[in-house]
């Protein structure tokens, strides 16, 4: 690797330092599974379901197995040989390796052709027919409360999380799990209240469209089984792995190379148990690598509705909030009841309500499963809270910055869980945002066909909890260091800073340490590189590790009567006789959490809180409804920046993201949950033309007292404000309110011709 | 098969399961000419890139070079052939509406000779051209923009760089207007005024309902007109 030069005594954190691994990338020599290509390897292509739900009566696999180069054709029962009870999940082991009895949703895994050519078992497929028992189907999250067809016949909860035990055994119900917090007395709040507000939101379910998409590889030796796998999560799939093999642990090993791009996608169980059944099964090593078309069908991002209700006083303080939220999680739970309460307690928003009333509900539908994308729910949860905060605003009469200021969540005081918030700069964002959205001064609006508005929104996450980080740090005989950590760098750049992170406490330049990928025969445990977290949590056990390889350093100088500025090749030498040697730091990091109790409230409900605001100032075509952002504000509060220029990349790149889900993005199903738009073509995401004229972004002065350095996580900070920005905006320029997304030219205009 | 782009897409949905492909790449159907009567004559086989960078294009038909910048993207631009965008007879083409606004033809080649054809006269339908077996598309021949003023608008609804939800081509002189829509319609439709957009049957798809169409096609088409007004020749 081409590695710069840079003076040891510069400080490494704070360095914006271009990331490590950008000349691997650039000259295409950066290592990712869809380039491996194992001897006698067989390629495995999917056959799916064409109906939404169904009782599978037949599968005819003998035209496919017919075909000249097809080795072998597995269905379901093939895999109940190896694993009688092949069902996988984070959260429920709901999902079948391939569909069993039923099929679930349109495009759902029922059989896989493998031949040593891709091509013919991608055209066996075609060749394989299969008849269902057609059944009732529900694909909205409101109805699934009540419907009559029912996804599963009986819940299964993994066991692994206490608030879903009550689950376990459940029939006839969609229900995957019901959050609910109450705090004070929001009935008698209402009721006293001057004002109330009520609105109802939707969000659409979208794809996390990662530019490399889902690939997996197995390959098996007599008693082991290596997976090279695009996945966020490794230390969570050799878990699985064993658990569903009945294997001790140290019997899989499971390594991850770069990710082009993951957002949440590639997270827990997606191909890994079905290539590590095929290999089980051929004994040959077996790699299944997805289309684009096919992530359609794999993993997406809840659809939402949110009702809202506040109740405000005289002086316009908002005392009361319900909040009542249905996620659409799809036909397999995935991590969704995660997230309809990790971030479910959060659906007040960053203010400073004292009686709230939360019940958050996760749903099984017959759709493909929703999981965490970039927010891990928050994104849906702002669009609602900061749309009926504006609309609040408007119908009081006051400034939305003001309103907002005047109600929020300040340092010290206690979240709807009752956990205090600290170092979360919700006031700085908010003082930030207006100041450079020069919201004071007089705003042009606009002539003729093009009217201009402005908006603003002000967002907040809790860090999932309660999750554990490990990593090592080695000192080598001539110095250099090497860094083992089970963080996944899919793009954002955590290869960088953990060597940052190492180069500060060992005073070596960050482009001389080496990080080591993900191999769980090597690198320690991680929950997983999701939510934000990897800074915080890896940060943190890195800087610990390095701090334990430091002090091991500095006990061979006493030891050995070196004075404290001996160089460490010296150390060594001295040590051994000569050069050998290496010195290795550990460290775990599982900052406290308390569960909450029967009423949802906890004193400690996360290690940290990331704080977004957005601003958008755009211009709508009003013969046509087209929106287009003129300028686009993102202020945040990600701690004190360990390489600012990747903050800032983060922060515009989950704006742009989030911008593809607020105009345009959305998958289209009919009323036979059959989807219209599975490919590029027909699904767009944003383009550098979409791009708005001017991206602003800041990162507020700001520091996380218990985070590596200052730091915290900065991945999904910018995808929280930006749809109610947008929506505050249309609302300013034109007069209309949008409740549902995408806000497309089409629903602009067709809105704007029903005033 | 020429560039391939559509091709490609359309055997990897399964939609086209050709038992045969031949690349009609070393037929010498590249050259873009202006003859001696102001013509410009571009080979089939010319990628759209070659057709956009083309000087010939950008200083006799400034509003095709600037058609081409919108068109797709660069790396479809690099491979995609003239003559494979008219032949698929996708509605939401680009370049049919255009070139049938400045009135160019076709020349088809096959077993039994040659012959020419209007390019609005190439579509039969959706995916449908008139092209008999056997038949390919060598040339096409753009008349002399003389004194005619032309524009190209299109209206995504979708990223910038979608296919169009409407597509609005105008040509005009002082005693002609041809104006051609398409992307509403299932091929490169003809009308006289805004007047025939009311009784036009419009589809709706993915891009957008009919009604929400039509509505983009009325804005489209003035916006069209006026930027033909305005256009430097």
């Amino acid at each position: 690797m081409k590695r710069a030069t840079q003076a040891a005594e510069t400080p490494q954190v704070g360095r914006s330092i271009p990331r490590l691994e950008s000349w691997l990338k650039v000259t295409g020599r950066a290592e990712y599974v869809h380039n491996l290509r194992l001897p006698g390897m067989l390629y495995g292509k999917i056959f799916r379901s064409n109906v939404a739900h169904g009782r599978i009566k037949n599968i005819d696999v003998s035209a496919a197995r017919a075909l000249a180069g097809v080795y072998r054709v597995v269905t379901g029962k093939d895999i109940q040989e190896v694993i009688p009870e092949p069902f996988y999940g984070p959260a429920f082991h709901d999902q079948p390796i391939l569909a069993l009895d039923k099929v679930r949703y349109v495009g759902e895994p029922v059989a896989v052709v493998l031949a040593s050519d891709p091509h013919v078992a991608e055209a066996a497929t075609h060749l394989i027919s299969a008849e269902y028992e057609e059944l009732p189907a529900v694909y909205d999250e409101v109805e699934a409360m009540t419907s009559k067809a029912i996804v599963h016949d009986v819940l299964k909860p993994a066991g692994t999380f206490p608030d879903l035990k009550h689950l376990q055994g459940k029939k006839n119900t969609n229900l995957a799990l019901d959050f609910r917090l109450r705090r004070g007395n929001p009935d008698k709040a209402f009721k006293a209240a001057a004002r109330v507000f009520e609105h109802r939101f939707r969000t659409q379910q979208v794809m996390h469209t990662p530019l490399e998409p889902l690939v997996s590889v197995a390959e098996c030796t007599e008693d082991t089984l290596t997976i090279h796998t695009a996945s966020q999560s490794p230390s969570f799939v050799r878990i699985e792995i064993a658990r569903l093999l009945g294997w001790a642990e140290n019997r899989v090993r499971v390594r991850v190379p770069f990710l082009g791009g993951g957002f949440g996608a590639k997270l827990y169980i997606k191909l890994e148990a079905l290539v590590s059944v095929l290999s089980l099964i051929t004994r040959k090593p077996v790699k299944i690598a997805l289309t684009m078309e096919e992530q359609f069908f794999t993993i997406t991002k809840h659809a939402s509705t949110f009702r809202i209700k506040s109740g405000v006083d005289a002086g316009g303080r908002i005392v009361a909030r319900e909040c009542e939220v249905w996620w659409n999680g799809g036909a397999y739970a995935d991590i969704g009841p995660r997230v309809t309460q990790k971030s479910g307690f959060t659906a007040p928003g960053p203010y400073d309500i004292e009686h709230v009333a939360i019940d958050s509900y996760a749903l099984y539908t017959n759709l493909p499963p929703a999981g965490a994308l970039r927010g891990f729910g928050i994104p849906q949860l702002v669009w609602a809270y900061e749309s009926h905060t504006d609309l609040m605003a408007r119908e009081l009469g006051v400034d939305p910055v003001a309103f907002r200021r005047q109600n929020l969540l300040k340092e010290g005081r206690p979240q709807a869980t009752g956990t205090v918030m600290h170092d979360a700069a919700t006031e700085k964002v908010l003082d930030r945002l207006g100041a450079l959205m020069d919201w004071k001064k007089p705003f042009d609006q606009g002539k003729g066909t093009v009217r201009r508005g402005r908006g603003i929104a002000v967002g907040f996450k809790a860090c999932i909890s309660n999750t554990t980080s490990l990593a090592a740090v080695g000192v080598n005989a001539d110095g250099s260091c090497t860094v083992y950590c089970s963080t996944v760098d899919m793009g954002q750049g955590s290869d960088t800073t953990m060597a940052q992170i190492v180069g500060e406490v060992l005073r070596v330049p960050a482009e001389s340490v080496r990080v080591v990928h993900s191999d769980t025969d090597v690198t320690p445990f991680d929950m997983a590189t999701l939510g934000s977290r990897s800074m915080f949590h890896m940060g943190n056990a890195v800087k610990l590790a390095a701090e334990d390889a430091l002090q091991k350093i500095n006990h061979l100088r006493k030891e050995l009567g070196l004075g404290p500025d001996s160089a460490v090749p010296e150390i060594f030498r001295k040590k051994y006789g000569m050069r050998a040697g290496s010195v290795m730091g550990t460290a775990s990091f599982n900052p406290p959490y308390t569960p909450p109790d029967a009423n949802g409230l906890t004193d400690n409900a996360t290690p940290f809180w990331m704080v977004g605001g957005t601003g958008v100032e755009l211009e709508v075509d009003t013969e046509t409804g087209r929106v287009r952002i003129t300028r686009l504000v993102n202020v945040a509060d990600v701690g004190t920046p360990v390489n600012p220029k990747i903050v800032e990349s983060q922060l515009s790149g989950a704006a742009i993201m989030q911008l593809g889900f607020t105009l345009f993005e959305k998958m289209l199903f009919d009323d036979q949950g059959q989807l219209r738009n599975a490919s590029l073509a027909e699904y767009k995401i944003p383009g550098f033309l979409d791009l708005p004229d001017e991206i602003v972004n800041e990162a507020v002065a700001a520091e996380q007292k218990s985070g590596p350095f200052g730091a915290k996580g900065v991945g999904e900070t910018a995808t929280f404000g930006l749809s109610p920005a947008v929506a505050n905006a249309i609302h300013d320029a034109v007069g209309i309110r949008l409740t549902e997304l995408p806000m497309n030219p089409e629903a602009v205009f067709t809105k704007m011709q029903s005033r | 098969m020429s560039g391939g782009t559509a091709l490609m897409l359309m055997m990897k949905a399964g939609v086209l399961r050709p038992s045969r492909l031949v690349f009609l790449g070393r037929l010498s159907l590249e050259k873009i000419e202006s003859g001696p009567d102001g013509a410009l004559r571009i080979g089939a086989m010319t990628t759209l890139r070659a057709l956009e960078r083309s000087d010939a294009v950008r200083m006799g038909w400034p509003v095709i070079a600037k058609a081409l910048r919108t068109l797709a993207n660069v790396r479809v631009r690099n491979v995609a052939t003239v003559g494979g965008a008219l032949a698929h007879a996708e509605p939401h083409m680009d370049l049919p509406p255009l070139l049938a606004a400045l009135g160019a033809r076709v020349l088809i080649e096959g077993k039994n000779g040659k012959r020419q054809l209007p390019v609005e006269d190439l579509y039969a339908g959706y995916l449908e051209n008139t092209l008999k077996p056997g038949e390919i598309i060598t040339q096409v021949e753009v008349p002399a923009l003389g004194k005619r003023r032309a524009a190209y608008l299109k209206c995504t609804t979708r990223s910038a760089d979608d296919w169009p939800a409407v597509g609005v081509a105008v040509a005009l002189d002082s005693h002609e207007s041809r104006i051609f829509i398409s992307a509403a319609v299932d091929r490169p439709t003809r009308i006289s005024s805004a007047q025939d957009l009311e009784n036009i049957r419009i589809d709706g798809d993915l891009h957008g309902s009919a009604d929400y169409k039509r509505q983009l096609l009325r804005v489209f088409l003035k916006r069209a007109m006026d930027e033909a007004r305005n256009a430097g020749r």
